[in-house]
């Protein structure tokens, strides 16, 4: 669908292990910092690995004005401090002027697990015969709309409220949901973003499936060992370019279309010719109306894992051919880990600053190149570079895959 | 934007896997009989609760509609919407079928995914040890395992995505699966929701003080009300562009002409702000079918039993559809239904379609006594007759949540 208004970026907001606002944590992704850790949120004794890219200063008492801590999950909490965030880049807190009144601005966020932490509190009272005291908050505080509700709560948002679980996916599919949305005339303003939190949940049915690597994430290595779970959340400001520009607001980048497939191939292991996520990526071309080779970066998936990155290669090489090797694709989850539902939603924040810099983030922790995964990886080091077009691509359980392109904006 | 007005989005098939009837014409008839699949609560135990009542699938559902392949690795949300999804699409025939289902999306809204199956995972883990948690559970833990093995099991490889909200997932779902087919992204899709009963949920529902527990009555919009029947079940209807479904010649149930979702920033603290909200999801649906409240024939409603949800939705409705609120004809299904979260926007929207092909709309099981308070005076048990060519379907969730869908006969 090429006509229709054009919709762009002009806000950004995050909560990462490498810093909790947008220019913190740009400045250490382009340094190549590593936000990875020994886990501390719960006792990794009875496990063989111990590595995970926690958030261990996150305070939310000072983002947060409206929600209470302490009746609030933590993946909400980030995610409203990243929104938080964003709504103040954008210009659009109340009182800003001409800032879409409440119900015309809304909220779409993705998450993998929801407010897994609220199941654990549940289950370790149930393994203690106590569940008597507890099972309220399964209700109130675990079902993933809650995280989007309380976006909205925190900023007094009443517009169109959406959540979008599709996993490792769901930031991409947040930004299209935001994307078709503004097009279609339901808000004048849409924040598009994705949370996870850490959990001993998730960090376990990872480490049961053998995927999380001891020490290190180094997708696209020759010797990676897997992933490593982590936990944030991003949030984007979406509007058209008319209101945008009625606002007067600064531009980050332009969302020049989509792609959203499904393998229908395995829960947990992508189709072996990469032909769902191949899908994706042409889909979102076709809705950008460009040749791949006018890409300029692609974010990649890049969970480190030896599966995902092979197969994530061969989808690349069906839709850039012989150019696949020229085109740079780095994977911040060497950085970040893999944050799951917020991991899409970081990158396209990403791929905003990318195109409107000119600066590639690397991927760090990258010893060895595997023949199997023939990539520019953008290895260790940031890169200079104009970045006209950039790609972000995320791949899930459940076969989900979902590609977004940004576009440089020029004034 | 010019363009999308020109795609109408048909219904052509309906998936229903209810507790009254496996076929839109089965439930329809169930509740124009005024039968109603409350009953006791049998597929778990729960301490403490005298009389528990609850909404239970038959046991032979949803497994006698997925036959012929290994079902073990689906957990009962994955198995009830591909059962939905199979009762929508039929049943397989031959390699042509292979190339349509390819193409065929599906949009799937639930509040709870798995919880009972994530809930599981880390019971087993915490009991014996993380090395022997089940790999299976984790696979489907994720909020998108069902859609992933509805997609899977019926080779299903079009736009795939799920969607909280609530009790107002499955609307917005519909929503969603009809804006994706009016921006091109997809010809066909599967569009609905699935939720299972299961004591993590039913004891949540009781603990915080949602649903009618000993004996009270849970009857939407009712004088007396005091809480909802926790429910299940799965519906997905099929979605397709009138392009598609004059192509393919297939029949045409009806049309989603419209759509509107809100929010409430209190999530429920405010009644006002509630009610604001449904109202507000129900004039951008009128205003998105490009119809007002006189073209409105009759409300599908979402009202439960809760006190201040019904009131809420009821309230929004009324400051919507103005003086047309006294006097259009109301269904409410969970009535009979339960509260099915993520099933019930395609339940509610399913027997709206067979009002207009029947010219009946069901009455609301229970209903002796309507809250008189209400803008809402055309409630009751008996069932309405008309000539009921256009209608709402509206969704509000107790914690912020509202949705509404214009559903027009075919």
């Amino acid at each position: 669908m090429t006509s229709g208004p054009r919709i762009v970026v002009t806000g950004l907001g995050v909560v990462t292990a490498l810093g909790a606002d947008r220019e913190t944590f740009w400045k250490n992704l382009l340094e190549g910092r590593s936000g990875i850790s020994e886990v501390q949120s719960f006792d990794t004794s009875a496990y063989s690995v111990h590595r995970g890219g926690e958030i261990h200063d996150f305070e939310p008492e000072r983002h947060l004005e409206r929600l209470v801590p302490e009746r609030t999950g933590r993946a909400s909490q980030l995610a409203a401090a990243a929104a938080r965030g964003a709504v103040e880049d954008a210009g659009l807190t109340s009182g800003a002027p001409r800032v879409p009144p409440p119900e015309r601005i809304g909220v779409v966020m993705g998450t993998t697990s929801g407010e897994p932490r609220e199941v654990e509190r549940f289950d370790d009272a149930f393994v203690n015969d106590d569940v008597g005291a507890v099972g309220a908050e399964l209700v109130e505080r675990y079902p993933n709309h809650v995280i989007a509700g309380h976006v909205a709560a925190e900023l007094d948002l009443a517009g169109p409220n959406v959540m979008i679980p599709t996993a490792c996916a769901a930031g991409n599919y947040a930004v299209a949901w935001a994307y078709d949305a503004l097009r279609f005339g339901r808000a004048d303003a849409m924040l598009a973003g994705g949370a996870d939190a850490f959990s001993r949940i998730t960090y376990t049915g990872f480490a049961r499936l053998g995927a999380i690597a001891p020490e290190r994430c180094q997708p696209f290595d020759r010797n990676r060992q897997g992933m490593i779970p982590g936990e944030g959340a991003a949030v984007l400001v979406l509007e058209t370019e008319e209101r945008a520009r009625t606002r007067g607001a600064e531009i980050y980048a332009e969302v020049a279309g989509y792609g959203l497939s499904c393998d229908a191939h395995h829960m947990t292991a992508a189709h072996p010719e990469g032909e769902g996520a191949a899908r994706a990526m042409v889909a979102a071309l076709a809705g950008a109306g460009i040749d791949p080779g006018d890409v300029g970066y692609v974010s990649a998936h890049g969970t480190g894992t030896p599966t995902n990155d092979k197969l994530e290669t061969i989808a690349l090489r069906r839709v850039f051919g012989d150019r696949t090797s020229r085109v740079p694709v780095s994977s911040i989850k060497s950085m970040l880990g893999h944050t799951m539902g917020a991991a899409s939603a970081i990158e396209a924040l990403v791929c905003s600053l990318a195109v409107r810099d000119g600066r590639i983030p690397p991927t760090i922790d990258f010893d060895e190149p595997d023949p199997e995964c023939d990539l520019d990886v953008v290895p260790n080091e940031a890169r200079e570079t104009p970045v006209e077009w950039a790609m972000n691509n995320a791949y899930a359980f459940g076969g989900n895959n979902a590609s977004v392109l940004f576009r440089r904006w020029v004034a | 934007m010019t363009g999308t007005r020109k795609i109408r989005v048909a219904v052509t098939a309906a998936g229903v896997l209810s507790p009254l009837g496996h076929t839109a014409h089965d439930l329809f008839e169930a509740l124009l009989e005024g039968r109603s699949a409350v009953g006791p609560l049998t597929a778990f135990e729960v301490s403490g609760k005298l009389h528990p009542r609850a909404v239970q699938l038959p046991e032979e559902d949803p497994e006698r509609w997925l036959q012929g392949k290994n079902l073990r690795p689906l957990d009962r949300p994955g198995r009830l919407a591909a059962a939905a999804a199979r009762l929508a699409l039929g049943p397989e025939d031959d390699e042509e079928e292979d190339e349509l289902r390819a193409q065929i999306g599906l949009v799937l809204g639930t509040m709870f995914g798995s919880v009972h199956t994530v809930s599981k995972f880390d019971r087993r883990a915490l009991t014996h040890g993380p090395q022997y948690s089940k790999p299976f559970d984790f696979a489907n833990s994720v909020i998108n395992a069902a859609a992933g093995q509805t997609a899977i099991w019926h080779r299903l490889a079009g736009v795939n995505a799920t969607i909280g909200g609530g009790a107002a997932a499955g609307a917005q779902a519909l929503a969603y699966g009809a804006d994706l087919i009016r921006a091109g992204r997809a010809e066909i899709l599967l569009a609905g929701g699935a939720e299972e009963l299961c004591f993590e949920s039913f004891h949540g529902f009781a603990q915080a003080g949602l649903s009618c527990t000993n004996g009270g009555v849970a009857v939407p919009l009712h004088a007396r009300r005091s809480g909802f029947v926790p429910g299940e079940g799965a519906a997905l209807l099929q979605l397709e562009s009138e392009a598609s479904a004059t192509q393919r010649e297939v029949p045409i149930l009806g049309w989603l002409a419209g759509s509107g979702t809100s929010f409430d920033p209190s999530r429920g603290q405010d009644p006002d702000r509630a009610a604001d909200a449904v109202r507000r999801a129900v004039e951008a649906a009128l205003a998105d079918a490009e119809t007002d409240p006189e073209g409105i024939d009759a409300l599908a409603v979402s009202a439960s039993g809760s006190p201040a949800v019904d009131r809420a939705e009821a309230r929004g409705l009324g400051a919507a559809l103005r003086d047309r609120a006294a006097t259009v004809p109301v269904t409410a299904v969970k009535g009979a239904l339960g509260e099915g979260l993520g099933a019930s926007g395609a339940f509610q929207a399913t027997v709206l379609l067979e009002a207009f092909r029947r010219h009946m709309l069901p009455g609301t099981v229970g209903l002796d006594e309507p809250e008189s308070d209400l803008p809402l005076k055309q409630a009751g048990v008996s069932p309405r007759e008309g000539a009921f060519r256009c209608g709402l379907v509206t969704a509000s969730s107790w914690d912020g949540n509202a949705c509404a869908l214009v559903l027009e006969a075919p």
